[in-house]
């Protein structure tokens, strides 16, 4: 055991360690940019092998073939594919995205403003996830085939089977139409005034700058778009908590931990968690991704001014710069996201970080 | 927003007290008093919608601590004992939702309209061609001329009130006079300079609409003139339309700037475009406040137009999904839903308070055959096509009445539209037409469609259906080949179609913006995309556009639209209505098919 190693050795230890955690990161960075090459190559693939011309798309019916060639030269359309690509990432690499076709603004600067407003929904989500997913999980391994069980069983499967968008009309209509709890979308009150922009999101930047009224407001709008975009992921990780949580319940330590004499929330909660915790971390790397993913509908429904409402207009138009820089950025941040996760479950299980 | 409960009698009755009370404190701030304050419900409610824009100003310093004591009064009224506190409930959040309304938070004279607003790219009116953008920049800026409410057949003095058109031998010579008095927002007068500065920059700007002063019209920047400080000359060339160029001067792009401050703006040669994206200098009834990208626009009263809107306020919120508009105006949030179904706007008028108001557009539905395609050069064929279609079946069943029958190039609204209709589904007639063409047992061919819903509310597939089985009657088998529309428009534009549906809307309100595009080959698009070249439909439709007398230019079209009914190779399906659902307060609401209404018209 590496551990115990560095008892005995310190010096050997920590070398090999820092040795093995090290090319650990480094191993994960190079797979991020490899990723990130393939997304690339691929979006811009697709973008540009379709038989529709994005100049006729853009232009509409009314556009003279001088029009049509003139946008074409515009953006670069007009030269073979492979010059167009490595313009592209030359492009990139000076951060520039290039030019929406659609808004006609600089794809970056679209980025800025509607990729907050995903990342707050997101984030929400995954917070409502987290707090609802992981006691109920425990909850259930702990009360196994018994009503908790069948109750968070039932929760589960009715959230791991209903489509996203059924979810968020039914709860616009229970929540807005029926009972006037909650309101129908957007991120603030007609007429409120944003938040000061420092991060883009609206909770924080209330609470940076202490603004309580546009803090409570934003909050009010965040919870159903987040509890029906978190739904699904909550159900995910009740699920995979309890199934681990089950394996973990009959472990050698915990019954030496109960033996020791220890109360039963403190052998569940200090013993058999952290150990359960770690295959239900990975999911959550993955769950961040499918956040992403169910946001486009989420934010359609909820009038939500995000990166999903973004990428949809800009597909639908054929707008191949903003669909590029939304896979690129979506792709980023899943990266990002399961780095995290990786980081986080070395950090959790020696055994990973050292390599053995 | 949220917190809306049902309102008891009780409620209103101190909601109303304590409207008052708001309205009251705000008018002494502002230091004057309407003699008409009564104590009842209705004369406080008239009050605060008179008094909102005066007292707005003065209201939004102090509409945090009234929200915050709107606030703290309702987390007080909950430790009180549980009768009081049912009531409270019950109470405080209208009591709020009235604060808020008096503090400036929503005024009672605000118009909330929910579209999907996320095709504006610029408020420029030199940018500007999307239909949002069109929306709001027609209540932002004036023309010289301009079409009243849903009528686009009379112009009507603008920013000018007399003009005049002059045959100056080689060129068409436009007088344009001033008229007196008009100021822009920013408290500048209107001057010539100003006329000539906002018709340039869109010249020099050349963006997407800036084809129709360049194209249309052949104006470059020279060929406008400030004769003096009330007076502008225009000259166009012979073969140019100076009508058309009138009804052009009607749309968004026709919107006089204020030259001093777009230039006050300028950076880096962009004629103050920079700052006109979200800003306005115009003299229409409302100015910009701000717009914020796929959120919402704020209009305000401006309050140096000549005519004043009666709503202080209009704010257009972005709410894509037509189901959320839906019951935003069930619950009366929005006053006016602009992307309902039909079959949404047949549920939703259903509910108390809410109605719906129809619009004409100027879109025309139609089948485009292909005459180098065989047997569609002959043109008994495609009389047989358009006699064998049930027209009145399509308008009737598939539209539930979202459309008008219409079969000649010139839409319903335009001088010169031709409301002749020969064309009603005759089985035993179109047999006898192909069989004089030699195709007695009828032919195979391809009808190209685009996916999604066509405007009026119907599926482009459900369309396709019904025509594929009106032709299967006289035996043409036709195969649906549905695609995106740009892919669609790829291949016709290249003359690849054979059948294609689609539609088509005039640029500007004027009969030469379909008669053009539908006569002339060598204008290269509709005539060319079924490679139909007629010399003599194009030159009559030439010499029509270049008429100035418009009871001589009507006539022209009539025979011209005539011809084109049989000859050309169209089958045009009908006219489609767009359907509006509103609050059933919302008083003035009306259309222009041209894509936008005057909400200076518009109270509630």
């Amino acid at each position: 055991m590496p551990r115990r190693a560095a008892l005995v050795d310190s010096k050997a230890a920590r070398r090999i360690l820092g040795v093995n955690f090290g090319t650990f990161l480094l191993r994960r960075l190079i797979g991020i940019v490899g990723v990130l090459v393939g997304v690339s190559i691929i979006t811009f693939a697709i973008s540009h092998l379709v038989t529709t011309d994005p100049a006729v798309a853009a232009l509409g019916d009314h556009a003279t073939d001088e029009q049509i060639a003139q946008f074409r030269a515009e953006y670069g359309l007009d030269k073979p594919v492979l010059e167009q690509y490595v313009i592209y990432v030359q492009n990139l690499l000076r951060a520039d995205l290039g030019t929406s076709i659609r808004t006609r603004r600089p794809v970056a600067q679209d980025l800025i403003q509607f990729f907050p407003a995903t990342l707050e929904l997101s984030m929400a989500a995954l917070v409502i996830a987290l707090l609802i997913g992981i006691p109920a999980g425990i909850w259930s391994a702990v009360y196994r085939n018994r009503l908790p069980d069948h109750i968070v069983r039932v929760f589960a499967l009715v959230g791991g089977s209903l489509p996203i968008f059924w979810l968020g009309l039914i709860a616009v209509d229970v929540f807005y139409n029926d009972l006037s709890l909650l309101p129908a979308g957007g991120r603030l009150d007609d007429f409120l005034q944003p938040p000061q922009n420092i991060t883009g999101l609206f909770v924080l930047d209330s609470l940076l700058t202490g603004n309580m009224v546009t803090l409570q407001n934003s909050l009010w709008h965040l919870v159903l778009p987040a509890l029906v975009l978190g739904y699904f992921s909550t159900a995910v990780i009740a699920r995979m908590m309890r199934s681990s949580m089950l394996e973990v319940l009959h472990q050698d330590y915990m019954r030496t931990a109960r033996a020791k004499g220890l109360r039963e929330f403190g052998v569940i909660v200090g013993h058999g968690f952290r150990n359960a915790f770690i295959p239900t971390l990975t999911i959550i790397g993955i769950t961040f991704g499918s956040l992403l993913a169910g946001a486009v509908l989420t934010e359609t429904i909820f009038t939500w001014p995000g990166l999903g409402r973004y990428a949809t207009a800009s597909a639908i138009s054929l707008d191949f710069p903003a669909v590029m820089g939304v896979t690129l950025l979506a792709a980023f941040v899943y990266l990002l996201g399961n780095f995290v996760v990786d980081i986080a479950y070395a950090w959790l299980d020696p055994r990973i970080r050292h390599g053995s | 927003m949220q917190n809306k409960r049902k309102t008891t009698p009780r409620a209103l009755v101190l909601a109303g007290v304590l409207g008052i009370l708001i309205a009251a404190l705000a008018l002494a701030a502002c230091g004057g008093v309407p003699a008409n304050v009564q104590p009842t419900i209705q004369a406080a409610a008239q009050t605060a919608q008179a008094v909102a824009p005066t007292v707005q100003a003065a209201v939004t310093n102090i509409a945090p601590t009234v929200q915050a004591a709107a606030q703290t009064a309702q987390a007080q009224v909950t430790q009180l004992a549980p009768t009081v506190q049912a009531i409270a409930t019950t109470v405080a959040p209208t009591v709020a939702a009235v604060a808020t309304q008096a503090a400036g938070g929503q005024p009672s004279g605000t118009l909330t309209y929910a579209s999907n607003i996320d095709d504006i790219v610029s408020l420029d009116p030199a940018i500007a061609y999307e239909f949002s953008g069109v929306v709001t920049d027609h209540n932002v800026y004036e023309g010289l001329v301009q079409f009243i409410g849903s009528d686009l057949a009379n112009l009507k003095p603008a920013l000018a009130d007399k003009w005049d058109i002059k045959d100056a031998g080689d060129k068409w010579e436009l007088t344009f006079t001033l008229r007196d008095g008009a100021k822009f927002s920013t408290g500048n007068p209107v001057t010539a300079d100003d006329v000539v500065f906002s018709i340039q920059r869109a010249i020099a700007l050349n963006k997407s609409p800036a084809f129709l002063y360049i194209d249309i019209a052949k104006l470059t920047q020279d060929s406008v003139v400030a004769k003096d400080p009330k007076t502008v000359v225009i000259t166009m060339p012979k073969d140019a339309s100076p009508q058309a160029l009138l009804t052009i001067f009607t749309f968004t792009l026709g919107g006089i700037v204020d030259s001093k401050e777009a230039k006050a703006h300028e950076k880096d040669g962009d004629f103050g475009s920079g700052w006109l994206l979200d800003h306005s200098a115009g003299t229409g009834p409302y100015m910009i406040d701000h717009w914020t990208k796929d959120v919402e626009v704020l209009l305000k009263a401006n309050p140096n137009a000549s005519v004043q809107p009666k709503l202080a306020q209009v704010l257009i919120k972005h709410i894509p999904e037509s189901n959320n508009q839906q019951s935003q105006l069930e619950k009366g949030d929005v006053d006016v839903a602009q992307n309902l179904t039909p079959e949404q706007i047949g549920d939703v008028t259903k509910k108390p308070g809410v109605t719906f108001a129809k619009g004409n557009s100027l879109l025309l539905f139609y089948v485009g055959m292909n005459v180098t395609v065989k047997p569609l050069d002959n043109e008994k064929v495609r009389e047989a096509i358009r006699t064998v279609i049930d027209y009145d079946g399509i308008t009737k069943d598939l539209l539930s009445g979202n459309g008008t029958k219409w079969q000649t190039v010139i839409p319903n609204g335009l001088l010169g539209a031709n409301p002749d209709a020969p064309f009603q589904q005759d089985i035993e007639a179109a047999k006898a037409l192909l069989k004089e063409a030699g195709v007695e047992g009828g032919f195979e061919i391809e009808l190209g469609v685009p996916t999604g819903a066509a405007p009026g509310g119907v599926a482009w597939a459900d369309l396709a259906a019904k025509v594929q089985s009106d032709l299967d009657q006289v035996g043409i088998k036709a195969n649906i080949k549905q695609v995106a529309q740009a892919e669609l428009l790829t291949n016709y534009r290249a003359q690849k179609g054979q059948l294609t549906m689609i539609l088509w809307g005039p640029d500007f309100p004027d009969p030469d913006a379909n008669v053009g595009p539908w006569t002339d080959y060598a204008a290269k698009s509709i005539a060319y995309r079924n490679a139909w070249d007629d010399k003599d439909a194009a030159a009559q439709g030439r010499a029509a556009a270049l008429e100035t007398d418009p009871a001589k230019r009507a006539a022209a079209y009539k025979t011209l639209t005539d011809y084109i009914l049989h000859k050309g190779p169209y089958a045009v399906l009908y006219q489609p209505t767009q359907l509006f659902a509103l609050r059933d307060n919302v008083k003035g609401f009306e259309w222009n098919p041209m894509g936008y209404a005057d909400f200076w018209t518009i109270s509630k």
